[in-house]
């Protein structure tokens, strides 16, 4: 599993380069849409991209939580986490349990 | 009375010049765009019956243009809104001091964004990944988004709108707006032409449709040949023209140069194949009387015809065919020339770009070579059609523009009064 500073650094990267800008002006408590000015097919096209780097699938109920930067990577970390044991459902069907 | 309408900018992106000037100058010199295809990598190339094309090299948006939404569209929708920043640049129109809602887009286009089309659909269909699909496929690949990112570029509120006629498409989109401002819908309309599918798939199908030159790829300049007796098939070319169309009135309100009136239009279907024009050219004929009729002038009074002429065998007899039923003795005396020769076959883009070297040759006096008319057909013949650069005044020009789907298009533009 990659550390969690790993994963904000990929996703930071990641919206630099749809953004065209420097990453080091991107902190976690920017909020997508009003600080970063992505509107929300901007949202679901860093998404996608972000479907790819971490090999995932993220399902529509989940878009709604994704707020900051911060919420991108805390999901990210979330998703990318091993199953607590092996009664644990699989990656497809665990996108799509709530998340609170 | 009609509300007259007139061409006060131009633009145009083409494999002989990205800009009117640098278009116009290789066009007198009869320099070809034509080039071999340069990579379908990995489908081999020697799979392709044809293997020459008119591209556009080292096209990238960001160098012409500062509009990060342009990323989302495709190349022709790009195209487009290349030549659309130059045809407004040309006009002198300020739009901050225009009424949006009173300035249009027409845009004609054949194909689409098969760029990014092509590479989804082979994506989905190797992986079979389904939420791999870009999500901009859908935006990118749909006809009006080119029409739609203009509005979006240049802040036109009017009518947007797309003609999709296949290779007559813009030439049917300068007529839908000459018609647009003559309802009194628009004052302005920015009208433009764009296709860019020299792609894998849009190449193999018109390779396999036996349309496309093929006995000339080890010499792609002297591929595409309109009315040469050794043409054998069109050149698939790419690229984007744009007009600025606005009402007299409009125009003379501003001061705005003016390059000439378009004067009249018609459309037409033969109503009788998909891909092939009827053989005694009597709809083409029809076509070009309705559109004489709707500017008001005789045969006679024409003075160059900005040929459709593809550089099919088929194509330019029947078309000939058709002037000379129309224009009888006329045809001793008409200048004709066919921009095809030098750029291939834009598709969407054609009517367009024909209509801005009509516009050009009508300022100038100076009517383009058709290059590689090196021995006339006797299919097709006329004395008006040279391979050489030709001077003469041009007061009432013809555009034809036919395509696919049994469709005809006549444009006719005349030299502003002074």
């Amino acid at each position: 599993m990659p550390a969690e500073s790993h994963i904000a650094d990929q996703i930071i990267t990641a919206l630099a380069e749809y953004l065209k800008r420097d990453k080091k002006s991107i902190t976690l408590d920017n909020r997508l849409r009003d600080d970063l000015g992505l509107d929300s097919i901007a949202t679901i096209e860093l998404l996608f991209k972000l479907e790819e780097v971490f090999d995932l699938q993220i399902p529509d109920e989940d878009l709604k939580g994704l707020v900051t930067v911060g919420h991108v990577v805390k999901y990210v970390q979330k998703r990318l986490a091993p199953p607590p044991s092996k009664k644990s459902p699989q990656p497809a069907a665990r996108a799509k349990r709530p998340k609170k | 009375m009609k509300t007259r309408v007139v061409i006060t900018g131009l633009g145009i992106v083409s494999p002989i010049g990205i800009g009117v000037k640098d278009f116009w100058k290789a066009a007198m010199e009869g320099r070809s765009g034509v080039t071999a295809v340069k990579s379908f990598d990995p489908f081999p190339l020697e799979g392709y019956r044809s293997r020459v094309a008119a591209q556009i090299e080292n096209f990238d948006l960001s160098q012409h243009l500062d509009f990060p939404q342009g990323a989302r569209v495709d190349r022709f929708a790009q195209f487009a809104l290349v030549a659309a920043k130059e045809a407004l640049a040309d006009s002198g129109l300020r739009m901050d001091r225009e009424e949006a809602h009173r300035i249009g887009v027409i845009v004609g286009a054949g194909m689409g964004g098969m760029v990014m089309g092509e590479r989804e659909v082979t994506q989905l269909y190797q992986q079979l990944r389904p939420h791999r699909v870009h999500p901009n496929l859908i935006p990118a690949i749909t006809l009006n988004s080119a029409s739609g990112i203009l509005a979006m570029a240049y802040g036109a509120k009017g009518p947007n709108l797309t003609i999709s006629t296949a290779c007559s498409s813009s030439a049917h989109a300068l007529g839908q707006a000459l018609n647009c401002i003559r309802s009194g819908q628009a004052d302005t309309v920015i009208t433009a032409g764009a296709d860019a599918s020299i792609t894998p798939l849009v190449f193999a199908g018109f390779c396999s449709l036996r349309a496309l030159s093929t006995k000339f790829n080890e010499t792609p300049t002297k591929a595409s040949r309109p009315f040469d007796r050794l043409r054998d098939g069109f050149v698939l070319g790419e690229g984007a023209g744009a007009l600025i169309l606005e009402s007299l009135p409009h125009a003379k309100k501003r001061k705005a140069r003016v390059y000439a009136e378009v004067a009249g239009y018609a459309a037409t279907s033969e109503a009788y194949h998909m891909v092939i024009p009827r053989e005694d050219g009597v709809e083409i004929a029809e076509t070009i009387r309705l559109a004489l009729k709707d500017a008001g002038v005789t045969p006679a009074q024409v003075d160059y015809i900005n040929a459709h002429a593809t550089s099919t065998p088929v194509g330019d007899n029947v078309e000939i065919k058709g002037i000379r039923q129309v224009f009888k003795s006329r045809v001793e005396k008409l200048a004709i020339s066919a921009t095809k020769s030098l750029i291939g076959h834009t598709l969407g883009a054609a009517g367009a770009i024909g209509g801005i070297a009509t516009a050009l040759s009508i300022e100038t006096g100076q009517i383009h070579p058709t290059i590689n008319y090196d021995e006339p057909d006797p299919e097709c013949n006329a004395p008006g059609i040279s391979r050489s650069a030709q001077e003469r005044p041009v007061k009432i020009a013809l555009i034809n523009s036919f395509g696919f789907g049994s469709n005809n298009a006549a444009v006719v533009f005349r030299k502003p009064s002074p």
